[in-house]
């Protein structure tokens, strides 16, 4: 722990120094999340279910790199984060609809020197949350309730259900069924919703350390991709420093209905299909004024983090700025407008010898505005104020699983990145080449700019909850340079060049 | 009260700004921590002369030694170090940082809100630059924004010792002293032990707290506590006078404002003493002490680090000068408009008969939520003037259960009223 702590301190001074070390991914962008890891946001994911056409999936990941072995308590969602999903359905970039997520942490057994055990000393393996026969291990265990608020009314979703949070994978002596474990966390609410929360694999994908040593690409990688390599959706030919971490998710499927201003489906070319959506922690604030409520020692909940589009406070926003875009709210992102339209990645890019476009790059506002074409049925009018939303076009159906594609909307796959955000969709490749200015020309400004991560070492999960099993804390490795993990290149070895 | 919480401030923001610069340790012994910066410092500065940082050091420390001691010798002292600084490295933004510190202990409001303003439009992340668009606002008396960036500095670093110091100091210009004094609490128990003048400056507040809300037991162990922790500490020494004049142990508050005015020869101090010294019953001590405080007060009048407040409240109140009185509560009133400035105006005017523009600046005051004797006093009887007899009333009674020297005088004229009632 100590040396990934190092290394983030290490990466954070990066942070200060070098303009395009800013590509990194969301895991500790700013210096409060860096302070407040469990109510750090690393991503947000939001689009149409794939075998519900008529459902919006979200999930909220937070908590950055949790290395599996980490025990004895492992990496608990925190008791005092209000965890959140909000979204806005009539372009004003004000939330409408908004989801909180909190969680009770119970010891059950406070002797056991590790939170969870089984399969030694009496104590049979864990095979259940639920209380009774193989749960008896499960010491340290976590409740959640899920409350919608809407209309100014809370309804807690949990219908006299206990929720509880899948625990990470401690190992097969302990756990050994523990996909039996991660399905059981799945829960049908009554309305149509379905949730799951629990540690999880990270699906985040990305050459961090390439990235972080001022952009320093593998050989043959980056930043400009060869061809095969561009086009190659299921391989690996940098590794993955994200491979074989775990994070927390939350992840909840909304029946579209609800999520819309008037309660109902529609096309995609009606702008009433288009919503924009943003994941955030919040935290009982220590208010100026006295608080009401002693107990709580506040009055409202302070936002610790947000995050709306992928990358936008790691890749657009100035270091000095991160802290102040992390607590605000996103109908007050006009301050931040500059760093969008005048983007210092787009500069570094350039002394790489990519072309870029010249300033101001409205282009990239179709990611803080209501645009087409994710919104072809918004006016000028519609367009609503600057603000760091994921916008989903909920009109757009899923593509099929096989038929997707890792660059998502610009690859002509609509139904991704950024039209809302899937697990499979990379990010990191498509903001680099949006900064680029694949908007603006796709053929002045259209190499093929990437890290050469393609896909998650550990694939993806193609079906509610969306995100994989978390690794196991006894058996699971990290892909690095040298080391398996790229199956694209020779001998499946990652290079060290 | 905001002197006190400038005090604070200032001090905190001194010492986290010295936490935050790598020097080289010199041997500290015997020196305040102050002293120790500058010490440390000048080294900085002897082994890297042509280094900007170790001048922002300095005038950091210069700041903080300048309000340990309430000498504004060390602010101009700040003021050619950071100079420097900036020659070295122009604009750079530790330095311009200390500049608008240097500004607010010379008490330039309007330019330090201006200099914290740019500085937080550069960085918004910084919170200290919170901390002095907190200062300058609540000096302007523009709450609502001291508020909000208070709150920011919260939000962004929980628990930060500056920004409990600033809500703290909020809380109770709200009215809110109990939540004033747990905060108040929150940074003491936070505070390094080493950090004495802090620590001290800490009791002494959360006495003084004690003392406003009438828990006069709790507020003379605070007091004494700070005098041990720091003999000879001036905030200590003038809130255990104002315990002492409560308690009409005047003899007493003489003595500690005596010795106060000793460490810190500014004229507001020499005016409570002067003050002290009457209700003493030495009149001509007064008249003389109160004679030297009007030529100091005056000699520094047109600044804007000055006595005006307590120079309005001796022409009107002791020197039976009202006109000179409202002359300078206009001045004061033109370019800054913070409770203490509008209580002292609205009594400017009272003086000079002009009750319905007094009632008005004095309610301007009170609807801000402050909870102080003096201010409701001063509400109750223009009240009384205007003939609101309801509304006196009720300002009597709010300073009488409210502990001060203006309380006792409350009491006296709510009896007064009653009496008058009754017949």
């Amino acid at each position: 722990m100590k040396n990934l702590k190092s290394i983030v301190a290490l990466a954070m001074s990066l942070f200060m120094l070098v303009p395009a070390s800013l590509f990194a991914s969301s895991h500790r962008e700013a210096p409060i999340t860096a302070l407040d890891r469990s109510a750090d946001v690393t991503d947000w994911y939001a689009f149409v279910s794939y075998d519900h056409p008529d459902k919006v999936t979200f999930i909220l990941n937070v908590d950055p790199l949790l290395e599996p072995a980490n025990g004895p308590n492992y990496f608990p969602f925190d008791d005092n984060v209000v965890y959140q999903m909000l979204v806005d359905n009539n372009q004003d970039g004000i939330p409408d609809v908004t989801f909180q997520f909190r969680f009770t942490t119970q010891i059950r057994n406070p002797n056991l020197f590790t939170g969870f055990v089984g399969g030694i000393a009496g104590i049979p393996p864990i095979t259940s949350l639920h209380n009774g026969t193989g749960s008896e291990g499960l010491s340290l265990r976590q409740t959640y309730t899920v409350t919608m608020i809407k209309n100014g009314v809370s309804t807690v979703l949990n219908n006299g259900q206990t929720l509880y949070a899948v625990p990470s994978n401690v190992g097969p002596l302990t756990m050994p069924n523990y996909p039996e474990l991660f399905n059981e966390g799945i829960r049908n609410l009554t309305g149509g919703f379905r949730v799951w929360a629990g540690t999880a694999d990270d699906p985040f994908f990305i050459d961090l350390g390439a990235f972080f040593d001022s952009v320093n690409f593998r050989h043959g990688t980056g930043p400009v991709l060869t061809s095969a390599i561009d086009t190659d959706d299921t391989h690996n030919y940098a590794p993955d420093a994200v491979g074989g971490y775990n994070v927390n998710s939350i992840v909840l499927e909304v029946p579209i209905q609800m999520l819309t201003a008037d309660g109902k489906i529609h096309p995609a070319s009606d702008k009433r299909a288009v919503i924009g959506t943003y994941g955030s922690t919040a935290r009982h604030a220590m208010t100026v004024r006295s608080s009401p409520n002693p107990d709580v020692n506040s009055g409202s909940l302070q936002q610790v983090n947000r995050e709306g589009n992928a990358l936008i406070n790691e890749a657009i926003i100035g270091t000095g700025f991160k802290d102040r875009f992390s607590m605000d709210f996103p109908i007050h992102d006009a301050q931040f407008a500059n760093f969008v339209l005048d983007p210092v990645a787009a500069g570094v890019l350039s002394s790489l010898g990519v072309p870029v476009p010249p300033n101001p790059r409205t282009d990239l506002l179709i990611l803080a505005q209501y645009e087409p074409p994710i919104c072809p049925g918004c006016g000028a009018k519609d367009a609503g104020p600057v603000a760091d939303l994921l916008r989903l076009n909920t009109g757009i159906p899923p593509t099929a699983v096989g038929s997707q594609k890792r660059l998502g909307f610009i690859a002509g796959d609509v139904a991704g990145y950024p039209n809302g955000r899937r697990p499979i969709d990379d990010v990191f490749d498509i903001s680099l080449r949006a900064i680029e200015g694949i908007l603006v020309d796709s053929t002045k400004f259209g190499l093929a700019l990437g890290d050469g991560v393609n896909t998650k070492t550990e694939g993806f999960n193609n079906s509610f909850p969306y995100v994989m099993p978390a690794n196991s804390g006894r058996n699971s490795v990290h892909t690095g340079p040298g080391q398996a993990g790229c199956t694209g290149q020779p001998g499946g070895i990652c290079p060290t060049e | 009260m905001k002197k006190k919480i400038s005090l604070l401030c200032t001090i905190m923001i001194a010492a986290a700004f010295a936490a935050a610069q790598d020097t080289t340790s010199v041997a500290t012994a015997g020196l305040s921590p102050a002293e120790q910066s500058i010490a440390e410092a000048r080294t900085a500065i002897s082994e890297k002369p042509a280094e900007y940082a170790g001048y922002n050091l300095l005038a950091a420390a210069l700041v903080r030694r300048a309000q340990e001691t309430s000498s504004v010798a060390f602010y101009s002292q700040a003021e050619d170090v950071v100079k420097k600084s900036l020659e070295l490295a122009p604009n750079n933004f530790d330095g311009e940082k200390v500049q608008v510190s240097i500004l607010l202990g010379e008490h330039q409001y309007q330019a330090a809100l201006e200099g914290a303003k740019a500085l937080n439009q550069r960085m918004p992340d910084d919170v200290m630059v919170y901390g002095l668009l907190t200062d300058a606002n609540v000096a302007l008396g523009n709450y609502k924004d001291a508020e909000d960036s208070a709150q920011w500095m919260l939000n962004l670093r929980p628990g930060n010792l500056p920004a409990l110091i600033r809500a703290a100091g909020l809380r109770e210009l709200f009215g809110e002293n109990e939540g004033s004094y747990e905060l108040v609490q929150l940074a003491y128990q936070s505070t390094p032990p080493t950090d004495i003048p802090a620590r001290a400056a800490l009791l002494a507040q959360m006495g003084r707290l004690r003392f406003a809300s009438g828990n006069i037991d709790s507020d003379e162990k605070l007091f004494q506590q700070a005098l041990t922790v720091s003999p000879g500490d001036p905030a200590a020494l003038g809130n255990l006078a104002e315990l002492r004049i409560a308690q009409k142990r005047y003899p007493e508050a003489v003595t500690l404002l005596q010795q106060r005015y000793r460490s810190v020869p500014r004229p507001a101090n020499l005016y409570r003493l002067a003050e002290a010294i009457q209700l003493a019953g030495q009149e001509s001590e007064a008249k003389k002490a109160f004679t030297e405080f009007e030529r100091q007060a005056l000699q520094e009048s047109d600044k804007k680090d000055n006595a005006n407040r307590e120079l309005i409240f001796y022409y009107a109140d002791h020197a039976q000068q009202p006109a000179k009185a409202l002359k300078i509560a206009q001045l004061e009133f033109a370019w800054r408009r913070d409770v203490y400035t509008l209580d002292a105006y609205g009594w400017a005017l009272h003086v000079n008969g002009q009750d319905a523009e007094a009632s008005k600046q004095i309610n301007a005051a009170l609807a801000v939520g402050i909870r102080d004797a003096k201010f409701f006093l001063h509400a109750g009887e223009i009240s009384a003037k205007l003939g609101d007899r309801t509304a006196a009333e009720r300002y009597f009674q709010q300073s009488a259960q409210l502990n001060g020297a203006e309380s006792e005088q409350a009491r006296n004229l709510l009896a007064s009223l009653t009496e008058k009632s009754e017949r």
